[in-house]
């Protein structure tokens, strides 16, 4: 079925369920991860909401130590890889095409793949909530403790088959974002051209698909510790725990950053568009960011300072880490020399976007004091860390997250966003963020130690626990005012222009919500800024032709076939290797199906 | 060398002939014979471990450049390739690094013959 | 406006196909995979607290002539992304029967070792070099396994439609490029396990 699209009006069906599980167009698997992802963000905040109201008073008895384990471990888990890594993905592939003027992703099937993959990941790591316990042994699944001995149950078996399926789905993804760019550009659209947040998706990108399969080997050895009775991660048998961190970290940390440069590249979006002014500095920032991507591969060990890494090895991984913190800065700089200057709009986007260089730069900052291991060995496991992380994360990640919504979301729906609402949920959740986790600098210092699931009283921590607790719930305020705000603008007309903010990217330059084949005419970029240049110099936008015959690649099941395949492969790890069989074999016809089927 | 190249066909082929392909086939499985006889020659561990490592570095580099004709093919593949196979190895040399030089986890002393450098008590 | 359309379709920004970049950017990462089951195996040389070590078990005129089998394969291989290259059909199917067949005893060879070794004592939770051989070694058979299927596929397809249609070279090709992926693996593998002394 090549969707040939004719005259005016495009064709709006394809509406039922149906035709959204089987869609291969990257706007509508850009929604499906964003929708999904979102009720994951929100998951994942409820099991924060419930450690902190345990957290709230000294002897606290909301819940029990076991369900504190479960809770902490899943937040983090829900967050990382079922929020912020699906909704940045949610943009990229809505992005990708439209900012590098192209149809569709390279790879159509494989996209919807990516997305089933990760509904099944999703699930199984949630379900395991509701079958005999969730992973509790820290995100990070540090051995022995994630070993068979302590961790009899299947929790830390659902942590290590959803982390593996989850992983297959974010490969999948980068691996088609990154041909995608690096293959689909529009005439004219050098790799200097592209847009920042482009950039940021392609470094993205590179760290996962160099990052994830050393996961992969982690986590298969973690399962044969567990399961086959192998000793990789086991002490008193040869085996060794420290190898586990290592392998984890060398993942873990490229992640870190897999987190917050795609919050990086929208930012780098929204400023100067907000500014009316270029961006300051576009090869510096391209260049800080490559930087970042691939220092990230050689500073995993400060998470291991205080493992005893020797004298050489602790002088090396904390000089490489504070070198990351020169890349860093030069895009502080860059945005805030974007904005010197402008003709700034405070508009909602804004604010979060401004939000994000302010809270960033507080979690960056003590990043740089970790790198330094007799400072990281006082901070090491105490409450400083996780105030750390979450500025990165929420004032980072999430506030950049935020801000492309309210700048894309006229593009992605047609409707705007209320921006009084908006400017409303912006502050709760900006002051509830920062009651929340700036007390926790305070705790850390003064010796809490994290994970803990209740604390006496007498330590001179209450006031600071509370407020936090306190600032958590005016997070989930906001987020549920932001909520409320998309209902009701979804009830709305949609009323957008092509280019609502005037912006200069290429997505502006087509209806505001782009028709399914993205663009009638490919457009030819001659500058950075395609639509700023084409605005200064006359050049008017190319005439809609008569008749257009775009092939669109058909909607197509498989990859749903192939995602259940996939999702028993894993079942089958937890349960029955007799359902890991036959779902290799699901996946195995669908395969063949996929490869058979006619997409001309 | 016949050329039946299909008309529209305008993919770049390897220049490799069939003849080639053969005689490369037979360089990769002398290569694997010396490395066999090396390892049992007997010659002193560390020439032996450099030489074999070197061996199959060539081999490496033989299949990579001629049977998946890299060294025909767009630099793009060259580069990313590259960059995949040296952040391994440099991953590996840094792991390996850190663990070989690991005194931390010697039970009851450092084996005899082992420099202890770990100063604490000086 | 159907040139310009179509212009987009079918050439790339760099002029390369998407399916070979997507193949080669796996391959990066696929090195990464195979650097990780590495260095647990070096990691974990002379961790072993009992025996059988590898001194006790490995055959190494045995794993010579496996080694042997899958570089032949790889020869094999090349001469069906040749045949495909150059429109000879009959030569590409051949040598793509050819290459699944050295696969399969390649893979024959991993059956026998790895139940020669059992028999000898040694099984994954025997030992640190138990554990981390079968893993490596384990991983790459399988590897070897999806290969073998990616291969069968493609000749089903070279046989159901009398050709894969004209992208046929691309297809062979980019299977090519996995297959002596895995190749190279072996070749690391088997001078770090097997040629290299303890």
């Amino acid at each position: 079925m090549a969707a040939a699209v004719g005259n005016p009006g495009y064709p709006q069906g394809h509406s039922g369920i149906w035709a959204w599980m089987t869609t291969v167009d990257h706007k509508k698997i850009a929604a499906l991860y964003g929708v999904t992802a979102f009720i994951f963000f929100m998951l994942g905040g409820l099991q924060a909401l419930l450690v902190r109201t345990q957290l709230a008073t000294p002897n606290g008895t909301v819940i029990d130590a076991d369900l504190y384990n479960q809770l902490f471990t899943t937040h983090a888990l829900t967050m990382i890889f079922l929020a912020i890594m699906p909704l940045t993905v949610s943009f990229f592939n809505y992005f990708i095409p439209l900012q590098i003027g192209a149809r569709d992703v390279a790879f159509p099937r494989l996209n919807a793949l990516s997305y089933w993959i990760f509904v099944a990941g999703g699930v199984m790591l949630t379900g395991s909530f509701f079958l005999g316990g969730a992973p509790d042994g820290g995100w990070f699944g540090y051995a022995p403790l994630s070993a068979e001995q302590f961790s009899p149950g299947r929790n830390m078996d659902f942590y290590v088959v959803s982390l593996l399926v989850l992983g297959v789905s974010s490969l999948l993804g980068s691996l088609n974002f990154a041909v995608t760019i690096i293959n689909m550009r529009a005439p004219g659209m050098s790799m200097m051209r592209l847009p920042v947040f482009i950039w940021m998706t392609l470094v993205v990108a590179f760290l996962l698909i160099l990052s994830l399969p050393v996961l992969t080997v982690g986590l298969i050895q973690l399962y044969f510790d567990r399961n086959f009775g192998t000793n990789f991660f086991t002490p008193d048998t040869g085996g060794d725990p420290i190898l586990w961190q290592h392998i984890f970290w060398i993942f873990g940390h490229p992640e870190v950053y897999v987190l917050i440069l795609p919050s990086m590249g929208i930012v780098s979006e929204v400023l100067p568009v907000m500014s009316r002014k270029p961006l300051f500095g576009y090869a510096a920032i391209v260049f800080a960011g490559a930087a970042i991507g691939v220092l990230g591969f050689g500073v995993w060990s400060h998470h291991m300072f205080t493992t005893g890494l020797g004298t050489v090895p602790q002088v090396v991984f904390s000089a490489s880490t504070m070198a990351i913190g020169i890349p860093t800065g030069i895009k502080i700089f860059n945005w805030l020399g974007t904005m010197y200057g402008g003709n700034i709009r405070f508009t909602t986007a804004m604010y979060f976007a401004v939000s994000f260089i302010a809270l960033f730069s507080i979690g960056g900052i003590s990043g740089v004091m970790h790198a330094s291991p007799p400072v990281d060995a006082q901070h090491q496991d105490s409450y400083f860390v996780v105030a750390h992380l979450h500025y990165v994360l929420f004032g980072g990640a999430i506030m950049g997250i935020f801000a492309g919504i309210f700048y894309w979301f006229p593009k992605i729906t047609g409707r705007f966003l209320d921006e009084t609402l908006g400017k409303i949920s912006f502050w709760v959740m900006f002051i509830g963020m920062n009651a929340t986790f700036f007390p926790m600098h305070f705790l850390g210092v003064s010796g809490m130690p994290r994970r803990i699931y209740t604390y006496q009283e007498g330590m001179g921590w209450e006031t600071w626990n509370m407020v936090a607790t306190i600032g958590a719930y005016g997070i989930a305020f906001g987020v549920l005012l932001f909520v409320i705000n998309f209902f009701m603008t979804m009830r709305k007309l949609a009323t957008a222009p092509p280019d609502p903010w005037g912006g200069a990217t290429l997505e502006w330059a087509t209806t505001s919500p782009p028709p399914e084949h993205n663009f009638d005419v490919i457009p030819e970029v001659r500058d950075r800024d395609p639509l700023w240049y084409n605005r200064d110099h006359n050049i008017a936008a190319p005439e809609r032709p008569e008749h257009m015959h775009i092939h669109l690649p058909p909607p197509s099941y498989y990859p749903l076939i192939v995602a259940s395949g996939m999702a028993l492969l894993g079942v089958g790890l937890l349960a029955h290797l007799a359902v890991s069989v036959f779902g290799a074999l699901v996946m195995i016809y669908g395969t063949w199906g996929w490869a058979l089927e006619p997409t001309e | 060398m016949e050329h039946q190249a299909a008309a529209g066909h305008h993919e770049e082929h390897p220049p490799t002939t069939i003849k080639q392909y053969v005689m490369i086939g037979v360089l990769l499985t002398l290569i694997t014979l010396v490395e066999l006889w090396l390892s049992y020659s007997g010659l002193a561990h560390a020439l032996m471990i450099s030489l074999l490592l070197i061996l199959s570095g060539v081999k490496f580099v033989i299949v990579v450049a001629m049977f998946m004709h890299l060294r025909f093919d767009s630099p793009l593949f060259r580069r990313l390739f590259t960059f995949g196979f040296l952040l391994a190895a440099s991953i590996m040399v840094a792991l390996l690094a850190l663990f070989w030089n690991d005194h931390t986890d010697i039970v009851g002393g450092l084996p005899e013959g082992a420099e202890s450098t770990q100063g604490e008590s000086h | 406006m159907a040139a310009a359309t179509h212009e987009v379709e079918h050439h790339t920004s760099t002029g390369v196909d998407n399916r070979k970049l997507l193949m080669w950017i796996f391959l990066a990462s696929e090195c990464l995979f195979f650097g990780t089951l590495i260095s647990t195996y070096l990691i974990f040389r002379g961790q072993s607290l009992v025996g059988p070590l590898p001194d006790d078990v490995l055959d190494i005129p045995l794993t010579s002539l496996s080694t042997f089998v899958l570089l032949m394969s790889s020869l094999s291989m090349v001469l069906a992304v040749y045949g495909a290259q150059h429109g000879r059909l009959g030569l590409m199917k051949g040598m793509l029967l050819a290459t699944i067949l050295l696969g399969l005893v390649f893979l024959g060879f991993q059956v026998y070792e790895f139940r020669h070794f059992g028999h000898l004592g040694l099984n994954l939770t025997t030992n640190q070099f138990g554990a981390s051989f079968f893993v490596l070694t384990g991983f790459h058979g399988v590897h070897v396994g999806v290969g073998v299927l990616y291969l069968i596929s493609l000749l089903i397809g070279a046989g159901r439609r009398n050709g894969i249609g004209r992208e046929r070279a691309l297809w062979v090709d980019s299977a090519g490029l996995y297959w002596h992926f895995v190749d190279i693996v072996w070749i690391v593998i088997f001078t770090i396990i097997y040629l290299i002394p303890q």
